[in-house]
C-alpha cells in the first residue's frame, strides 16, 4: 500500500488558458429548505440576476455550460424561461461540484474562436422539496452503484456522512486532528452565514461550545460537520477580459485551472491516500498556470459537503502541511477578517446552501469585487476547489 | 425541526430486497456464496497474482482480466470505523446504534473491507486492532430475508 502523490491518481494536462477568459456577471436564487420550487425555477431566478449583474439581456448570451444531471438548465430550458430562440452554443462541462471550477477553461476555446460572446454557466438543485418525494438527493447516485450495492450498504456503510465521519477518523489517528479542529471550520462558516442575510443559516449562531454539546450521530460526525440539504442555484457569465473591461462591475479574471483525479473513483474505502483528496494534483497546476503560490491567495472557497473534506483540501491545496490541517485551521484562522486564510465566507455548503459549489465561484467574484457581506480585506487573489470524491478542481482568480 | 439539519438519504430502491446484497450479481455472487458456507474469499488477478479488490473486470495492476476467488485467513486489522446511531435509511432503523468498519486484510493490508464490528464495546475500539472474521445474518427492517455475511470481532 501506498500513499505517494502520483501513485493514486493524476492531474488533467490543462493548456495555458490565462488572459483569455473573465467572469463579469454573478447571481444565484432564493436559498431555502423545501420551497416547492423546480430546479429550473430556481436556476432561472439566478440567472436573470447574473444578467441583472452584467448589464446584458438574455438575447446576449450565445453560450450556455451546464452538468449532465437530472433538470439541469439546458438550451430549452433557457429559451422557455426568457421567450428567446437564438442559436446558443452547448456545453455539458459545466454546472457545480468540478465543473464550477472547470467551467472556464472549456469556455475559453468557444470564446477564442468566437463560438461564443458571452457563455453562461448554472447549477442548481431542488433538492430539499423533492427529498419528500422519494427522489433525488445525495445518496442515490451512490446507492445505484452496484459495487456498493453488494459490498458497502448491506454493511450499513452508507451513505455520505458514514464515509467521511470514516475518513475523520482516519485522519485523527494519523495525524493528531481533533474534534475542536473540525469545529472550528464549522464554527467559521456559520459565523460567515449570520453576516449573509442569503444564508439558509444566517438567523443560527454557532459557538466551539454549543458545536461540542452537539450530539454525535455517526461518531466522530456531528450534525454541524455535514452540509445541508437545499433548493438554491448559481450562475456565472463568462466573456473575453476585453468584452469585460466594458461591463458594469469590475470583472474577475480566471488566471488557473486544474483538475485532478483519484483512480479509485467514488469507492473511498479503496482509496489508497485514504486521507487525502484529489485536490494534491489539481491546485500545484492551477497555481502553476497562474504563476501564485498558496501564500498569495487570500479567500480560499471549497466545496464543503464535510468539516474533514474542508481541512484536507486546505492541505491537499497546500495551504499547510499535510498532516498539520488540524492546528492550521484552529482558532480564527479561516475567519474573514482573521488576516489569514479567509474561507467560505458566505457560509459555504455547511451554513450558506448545499448548492454543490456554484455559489462558492460567486462568492469569489463578489469578494474580488469588495462585494462581500463577510468583506475581506484587499482581496486580490481568490480560489475555489471543487470536489467530487474521484475528481478534484481548482480555479485561481485574480482581481480584474 | 425547522431549524434541524436533516440527513435523511432517498435512494431509489431498485429491489424489493435492498440493502440486503444481490447474492445473484455475478460479480460478487462467489463472495456472498463463500460467505454461506463460512468462507472468507478475495479475488486474486490471474495476471499478476495481485489481490483485485473490488473485482472490477479489468485489473488495475496488469490489465488483465481473469481473476479467481481465493480464500483468506479471516484475520486483520481495524483501518477505520463509525458508531452510526441515526438510521440513515428506514431499513436501518433497528440497526442503531452499529459500527461500520474498515478492515485492513492481513494478506494485503491494501485491501480494505467494508463491515461492521460486532460484539465489541465501540468504546473500547483502537486503531489497527488486531480483528478477526465471524459470520453472522444481515438482516433489515421491513426486508424479507437475511444473508450470511463477514463481519469482525476484536481477535
Ligand atoms: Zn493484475
Amino acid at each position: 500500500m501506498t500513499t505517494e502523490p502520483g501513485s493514486w491518481g493524476y492531474a488533467s494536462d490543462f493548456d495555458d488558458i490565462t488572459g483569455q477568459v473573465a467572469i463579469c456577471g454573478v447571481g444565484d436564487s432564493d436559498m431555502s429548505k423545501a420551497s416547492g420550487r423546480t430546479t429550473q425555477q430556481i436556476v432561472g431566478q439566478a440567472v436573470e440576476r447574473a444578467l441583472e449583474d452584467a448589464g446584458l439581456e438574455p438575447r446576449d448570451v450565445d453560450g450556455l455550460m451546464y452538468v449532465g444531471m437530472p433538470e439541469q438548465f439546458d438550451v430549452a430550458a433557457f429559451h422557455e424561461h426568457f421567450g428567446t430562440d437564438h442559436d446558443i452554443w452547448e456545453s455539458r462541462r459545466g454546472g457545480g461540484m468540478t465543473g464550477a471550477a472547470t467551467a472556464p477553461y472549456y469556455a475559453a476555446e468557444a470564446l477564442r474562436t468566437g463560438r461564443a460572446r458571452y457563455v453562461l454557466n448554472t447549477f442548481g438543485v431542488a433538492w430539499a422539496t423533492q427529498r419528500g418525494e422519494m427522489t433525488g438527493g445525495p445518496g442515490e447516485t451512490h446507492a445505484q452503484d452496484l459495487f456498493k450495492q453488494n459490498l458497502e450498504i448491506p454493511f450499513g456503510w452508507f451513505p455520505q456522512p458514514v464515509y467521511f465521519a470514516t475518513i475523520a477518523r482516519r485522519h485523527m489517528h494519523e495525524f493528531g486532528t481533533t474534534e475542536e479542529q473540525l469545529g472550528a471550520i464549522a464554527v467559521a462558516c456559520r459565523r460567515h452565514a449570520n453576516l449573509n442575510p442569503a444564508a439558509v443559516m444566517h438567523e443560527k449562531p454557532l459557538t466551539l461550545e454549543r458545536y461540542l454539546a452537539s450530539p454525535k450521530f455517526v461518531d466522530p460526525f456531528r450534525k454541524e460537520d455535514c452540509c445541508l440539504i437545499s433548493d438554491g442555484g448559481g450562475a456565472y457569465i463568462m466573456t473575453t477580459p476585453e468584452r469585460a473591461a466594458d461591463a458594469p462591475k469590475p470583472p474577475a479574471l480566471v488566471a488557473g485551472v486544474g483538475l485532478g483525479h483519484a483512480s479509485t473513483g467514488t469507492h473511498w474505502a479503496q482509496q489508497p491516500a485514504f486521507t487525502s483528496t484529489p485536490a494534491v494534483f489539481s491546485a500545484p497546476a492551477a497555481f502553476r498556470m497562474a504563476g501564485i503560490t498558496p501564500a498569495d491567495v487570500d479567500l480560499f472557497t471549497c466545496y464543503d459537503p464535510f468539516t474533514i473534506v474542508t481541512l484536507m483540501q486546505i492541505e491537499d491545496s497546500g495551504f499547510c502541511e499535510k498532516g498539520a490541517g488540524g492546528e492550521f485551521v484552529a482558532g480564527d484562522t479561516l475567519h474573514f477578517d482573521s488576516g489569514k486564510l479567509a474561507h467560505n465566507t458566505h457560509g459555504g455548503m455547511l451554513s450558506h446552501a448545499y448548492v454543490l459549489g456554484i455559489s462558492h465561484v460567486v462568492e469569489v467574484v463578489r469578494q474580488l469585487r469588495g462585494e462581500g457581506t463577510a468583506p475581506v480585506a484587499d482581496c486580490e487573489i481568490g480560489v475555489y476547489g471543487g470536489y467530487t470524491g474521484p475528481q478534484c478542481s481548482t480555479l485561481v482568480l485574480r482581481r480584474g | 425541526m425547522a431549524d434541524e439539519q436533516d440527513h435523511r438519504i432517498e435512494g431509489k430502491i431498485t429491489r424489493a430486497q435492498f440493502p440486503l446484497p444481490d447474492v445473484t450479481w455475478p460479480a460478487t455472487a462467489e463472495f456472498w456464496a463463500g460467505a454461506a458456507r463460512e468462507e472468507l474469499l478475495i479475488p486474486r488477478c490471474d495476471g499478476c497474482g495481485r489481490f483485485r479488490w473490488y473485482p472490477k473486470p479489468e485489473c488495475p495492476a496488469c490489465a488483465a482480466e481473469p481473476y479467481s476467488w481465493v480464500p483468506v485467513s479471516g484475520r486483520g486489522t481495524l483501518f477505520s470505523w463509525v458508531v452510526v446511531t441515526h438510521p440513515f435509511l428506514p431499513q436501518f432503523a433497528d440497526l442503531v446504534p452499529f459500527v461500520p468498519a474498515l478492515v485492513a486484510l492481513d494478506e494485503d493490508p491494501g485491501v480494505r473491507l467494508p463491515t461492521r464490528m460486532v460484539d465489541c464495546d465501540p468504546g473500547a475500539l483502537t486503531f489497527d486492532l488486531p480483528v478477526t472474521v465471524t459470520f453472522r445474518p444481515i438482516a433489515f427492517a421491513g426486508v424479507d430475508g437475511s444473508v450470511p455475511a463477514p463481519m469482525f470481532v476484536p481477535a
